[in-house]
């Protein structure tokens, strides 16, 4: 490419219109390849999704077939069957609740900790931070059991006992809460550490109290950082399927999540699995997502840029 | 926090409100993790030196003997090296891809100040693959993969009369598909969060570049890059976590659970097997202490690398 | 002042709550263990009586837990409890089922509080060694030697097929019972070999010829295997090494002898399926799994797939109304092979146990008395299409033509009858020999390599003192 001092001087001299000209022209080819990029990466993302809601309505040989065909006629009693047998709606509304209660408990207290870390000096900071971090960095699955005995026991305490014990949603929101705080934790304070202090710094003289200063200044001023957790930490707990197996039993049907109901309609063996049905109920825990996430991104994307504008 | 075990009289008041605003804060936070994370971890941290099978009431106490089984254990080993590679190519490439397409987003228009048409159509999009539940990813990639017309890649292959590759099947190639699926999964989300960065970026900066005469390729690396990079860092640490702890795609993807022949097997796969299949939670255990170190080794290094100023109050 | 003193108090009272609740909920997860949890409460019981031999306590209810896979758990709510309400109207009967055994179960066990009657079984079954290892099995015996659900006169032990018994017993205790009776052997669509003329072949020429004829009539595919899952090829392998060298050689290798792998007739028969990977398989195999593999048989893509009888259940929804399943056994290698023509690969499976410190298990082993009723057995093999080890019992049942086949191949085998265990009692083996013949079929280990590296498996579980070890006889 031309050196930029060549290119200024080249420029010297031409009319306002003539420069654009000349830039667009000098964009041009590599503009055209990267909406071929975009396209391209578009469908890679797009064709898998289309696929599952086809394969929703496909028969079950049309399913092991081949992958490009169309269904012969829309097999909607699919839905039927998944919507019965998976329970979708009941545990979906299960999950609606955990997961709301999950997220707001994880941001009010991941916030908290992680502006404490990110903006205090105070001894045992960092050993704080290192526990949190550290959390990242153990499989889940390997605490289970012992997280079993832990719930079992809360459940045994007096008064709160029966709400945060096994087979409660409370039990379930606060692991899923502390199971969120390592990550969060670690992202949040990332932010804090990058926000400006001036204004806080003029709200400590005007006589503003910490809280205050957390809850109405800089909370507003991480915006872009908590809505993006925020998102993570829905998907992340909506899709969790480990703990609720575990903290969930059979005898607790009723208070099922979502990922709980599909996972009793497939097998990872494969047994005498009814594929078509699966497909069906793994469209309808998707179709909410994308449906949320498409409604949202509008106020995601202005979240995460207002923010960041300052 | 030690602050608020400090006689009250070393402070003044505002010191002490400090310290009761930091313990306040910190407080139900650091009690939730204690109890419900790092109890169960500290458990299962001296369940490693037993040969706890599961079911049986007392552990037998082992001391070191599954750390010095695991020196042997050639299968660890080689999910170690998987995770040792997942640990560079997966950030790099998901970080690659994504920045590429946030900059094309956000400066990839005709005036190289705006995205290119449809920039909102694609944020959304791109962001889909972040939404499902890996179970999900994983059965469909299986449909992907398949090694026979009813593949979705191979059928286009075998029309053309190539042969079908074997991407899940076979062990020279299971593992780049593997990494494909997880970079197919991760780059979403990182495109909205660097799009978000780069939004930031005020536009007179781009400007003024573009005056200078910048190329679009300048312009990303003398200003979007720089300006972003913390956004990178952070991303890079997250990511590099993640490849440690790949898990559900290799499980459910892969024959033989993170075959074939151990091709992609990674040290969850290991942990979780030994666990689950063999209900050898001491030896499971053990591995789960190794991961667990790396981990931290990792983070550290890597805060280290990334450390920078602190505002404080 | 009073502000501070406030902030003190709330200080301290933060601090309490933090040293009050911590060491709890850390005391709390002393698990394994679980804090005194350990000696069960006095197990139920009621008076015997001819009605109620095992003398289960008629009121106290008990819990069943089904694996929700092949044969889902239809039977279990449709047969066995009704059949067992009907005798014992008062014991409520709390049923569940799940795909996840192990991850459900295995806490309650470690807990002291596990469900009285479990059926273990499927990829996520808790490891019987574990369990056996440690007390948590109920001894059967009692249930053997109790009179029959259908006739006083006849005990349950004089019911079951022998093998039964032999393959239920941990340690010199019949503690496990395995329900279904599984035949293996290669499926064939009766339809697609009456259409092109095909016969079942009965030796191992007739079986390549016949390979070839289909190769070449370019019909369908020959050959194929759940490739994803190379137990189903490693079974015929094994099956015919029996064959060829008689049944110490699957004695040997279940015992982990020394060499067990190496021996001559093993090497020959995964020889002969390595030459059969390498010529007739269909495209794709080594990564489709039996789903797959099967509906492609179902759609007439490929000839012939070894399977046990579990098959024509677990595709009832893709068989076309005239596939016509059927199964042949192993074709003979050689004149000088072992064991003779029809020679089958069987074995009791579907494991099902009662917890040893459960609450109430006399009414878990009185459970399993009503499914060894012939009613109860009966049923079962219609309803998933599955033989059980109750002798007799699938007798005047309508059967669907596959299990009717495999019925047939297993009645004409008699005696001939072979099966390993090494796959229930070291399951690394089982993995490893799975990983290594899915490379063998896929012609990227020799058979001197394969054999080596399955033997090198096998002694390093023959030296790992925190294995339990298992051997027959």
């Amino acid at each position: 490419m031309v050196s930029r001092t060549s290119a200024r001087t080249a420029e010297v001299g031409l009319t306002r219109g003539q420069v654009r000209e000349r830039r667009r022209l000098r964009l041009g080819p590599l503009s055209g390849l990267s909406h071929v990029a975009l396209v391209v990466w578009t469908v890679l993302v797009v064709v898998p999704i289309v696929w599952t809601f086809l394969a929703s309505v496909k028969s079950e040989d049309e399913i092991f077939g081949s992958a490009w065909s169309l269904p012969a006629t829309p097999r909607w009693d699919n839905w039927a069957r998944a919507w019965d047998q998976a329970h979708v709606g009941r545990y979906m509304l299960n999950s609606v609740v955990v997961v709301s209660l999950g997220t707001a408990g994880t941001m009010l207290f991941g916030a908290m900790a992680a502006y404490v870390l990110a903006r205090y000096r105070f001894r045992g900071n960092r050993a704080v931070y290192l526990l949190f971090v550290s959390g990242l960095a153990f499989p889940v699955y390997l605490a289970l059991t012992p997280l079993f005995f832990v719930v079992r026991n809360m459940g045994n305490l007096p008064l709160i006992g029966p709400l945060i014990g096994l087979d409660s949603y409370g039990g379930l929101v606060l692991v899923y809460i502390a199971y969120s705080l390592p990550f969060t934790v670690f992202f949040l304070s990332a932010f804090f550490r990058t926000l400006p202090q001036a204004v806080a710094e003029a709200a400590f003289v005007d006589g503003a109290s910490h809280s205050r200063v957390f809850f109405q200044i800089m909370l507003p001023l991480a915006r872009p950082g908590i809505v993006s957790i925020t998102i993570f930490n829905v998907l992340g707990q909506w899709n969790q399927y480990q703990i609720p197996l575990v903290l969930l039993s059979g005898q607790a049907k009723d208070k099922w999540v979502l990922t709980q109901g599909i996972a009793d309609i497939s097998t990872a063996a494969g047994y005498d699995a009814d594929w078509a049905a699966l497909f069906a109920a793994l469209s309808m825990a998707i179709l909410p997502m994308l449906i949320v996430y498409t409604i949202f991104q509008r106020q995601i994307q202005a979240g995460l840029t207002a923010g960041a504008l300052k | 926090m030690s602050n608020g075990t400090k006689p009250p009289f070393f402070m003044n008041r505002t010191a002490f409100t400090r310290a009761r605003f930091i313990i306040g804060f910190l407080a139900v936070p650091v009690l939730l993790y204690l109890v419900y994370v790092i109890s169960p971890y500290a458990q299962a941290f001296s369940i490693a030196m037993t040969d706890w099978r599961g079911v049986n009431a007392e552990p037998g106490f082992v001391g070191a003997a599954n750390f010095r089984r695991l020196l042997d254990d050639n299968v660890f080993w080689t999910a170690v090296r998987h995770n040792g590679l997942l640990l560079v190519l997966m950030p790099l490439g998901t970080l690659v891809i994504a920045l590429f397409f946030a900059f094309l987003l956000n400066a990839g228009g005709p005036r190289g100040v705006s995205g290119v048409r449809g920039a909102r159509f694609y944020r959304v999009v791109f962001f889909f693959p972040q939404v499902l539940a890996v179970a999900i990813v994983a059965v469909l990639f299986q449909q992907v993969f398949r090694p026979d017309e009813s593949g979705m890649l191979n059928a286009p292959l075998m029309a053309l009369g190539l042969e079908p590759v074997g991407f899940l099947s076979d062990p020279g190639v299971a593992f780049w598909s593997i990494l494909g699926v997880l970079i197919w999964q991760a780059v979403g989300f990182y495109v909205v969060l660097f799009s978000a960065g780069m939004a930031s970026i005020p536009r007179d900066l781009y400007e003024a570049a573009q005056i200078d005469g910048a190329t679009r390729g300048r312009l990303f690396f003398r200003v979007t890059l720089p300006l972003l990079w913390d956004t990178v860092q952070v991303g890079w640490i997250y990511l590099g976590i993640a490849a440690l702890d790949v898990f559900a795609i290799v499980w459910v993807m892969t024959a033989e659970h993170g075959g074939p022949d151990h091709s992609t097997t990674v040290m969850a796969a290991e942990i979780y097997r030994n666990a689950f299949q063999y209900f050898k939670f001491g030896y499971a255990s053990a591995m789960g202490v190794v991961l667990f170190f790396f981990t931290v080794a990792f983070a550290v290094v890597a805060l280290r690398l990334s450390r920078r100023e602190r505002v404080e109050f | 002042m009073a502000d501070k003193s406030i902030s003190r108090r709330e200080l301290l009272r933060s601090a309490a709550v933090t040293g009050l609740l911590l060491p709890g909920a850390l005391a709390a997860c002393a698990s394994p263990g679980g804090g005194g949890s350990r000696t069960p409460a006095a197990a139920a019981t009621g008076a015997t009586s001819a009605a109620n031999p095992l003398g289960i306590a008629e009121t106290s209810p008990f819990e069943v837990v089904i694996f929700d896979g092949g044969f889902g758990d239809a039977y279990a709510r449709n047969i066995h409890q009704p059949l067992f309400a009907a005798r014992h109207p008062s014991a409520q009967i709390k049923h569940s089922a799940t795909k996840e055994i192990a991850k459900t179960l295995q806490p309650r066990f470690a807990g002291g509080n596990p469900p009285e009657f479990v059926n273990n079984s499927g990829d996520n079954a808790m490891d019987f060694g574990a369990l056996a290892q440690d007390g948590q099995l109920q001894d059967l015996g009692a249930l053997l030697d109790a009179p029959s659900w259908d006739d006083p006169a006849m005990k349950v032990r004089d019911t079951i097929l022998p093998s039964a018994v032999e393959l239920g017993t941990y340690d010199g205790t019949y503690c496990v019972l395995n329900y279904a009776n599984t035949v293996w052997g290669i499926w064939y669509s009766t339809k697609l070999f009456g259409d092109n003329g095909w016969q079942v072949p009965k030796t191992w020429d007739e079986f390549t010829a016949l390979c070839e004829t289909i190769q070449k009539s370019g019909t369908c595919a020959p050959f194929t295997y759940a490739g994803k899952h190379p137990f189903y090829i490693y079974e015929t392998i094994l099956t015919l090494a029996a064959k060829i060298g008689g049944v110490e050689v699957l004695k040997n290798i279940d015992n982990l002898a020394p060499d067990a792998w190496k021996a001559e007739p093993v090497a020959k028969a995964a020889e002969a399926f390595a030459e059969l990977g390498a010529k007739y398989l269909l495209r794709g195999t080594e990564g489709l799994d039996h789903i797959q593999t099967q509906t492609a048989h179902n759609k007439y893509q490929v000839a012939m797939l070894p399977c046990g009888s579990w098959l024509e259940n677990e595709q009832k929804d893709t068989t076309p109304a005239d596939f016509g399943y059927a199964m042949f056994p192993l074709p003979s290698f050689s004149e000088s092979d072992a064991l003779p023509y029809g020679t089958l690969h069987s074995r009791p499976g579907e494991e099902f146990f009662v917890a040893a410190r459960s609450a109430n298990p006399r009414a878990g082993m009185e459970y399993m008395r009503a499914m060894l009723s012939k009613e109860g057995a009966g049923k079962f093999s219609e309803l998933v299409s599955t033989l059980t080890i109750v002798k007799g019992a699938a007798d005047g049942r309508t059967l669907k033509p596959g299990l009717r086949s495999a019925a047939g191949r297993l009645k004409e085998a008699g005696e001939n009858v072979t099966y390993f265990r090494f796959r229930q009692w070291y399951k690394e083996l089982h993995d490893e020999v799975a990983a290594a013949t899915g490379q063998l079929m896929a012609g990227r280990l020799k058979v001197a390599q394969w054999a080596e590296r399955v033997q090198r498996k096998s002694d390093e579980i023959k030296n790992d003192t925190s294995v339990k070890k298992f051997t027959r006889a």
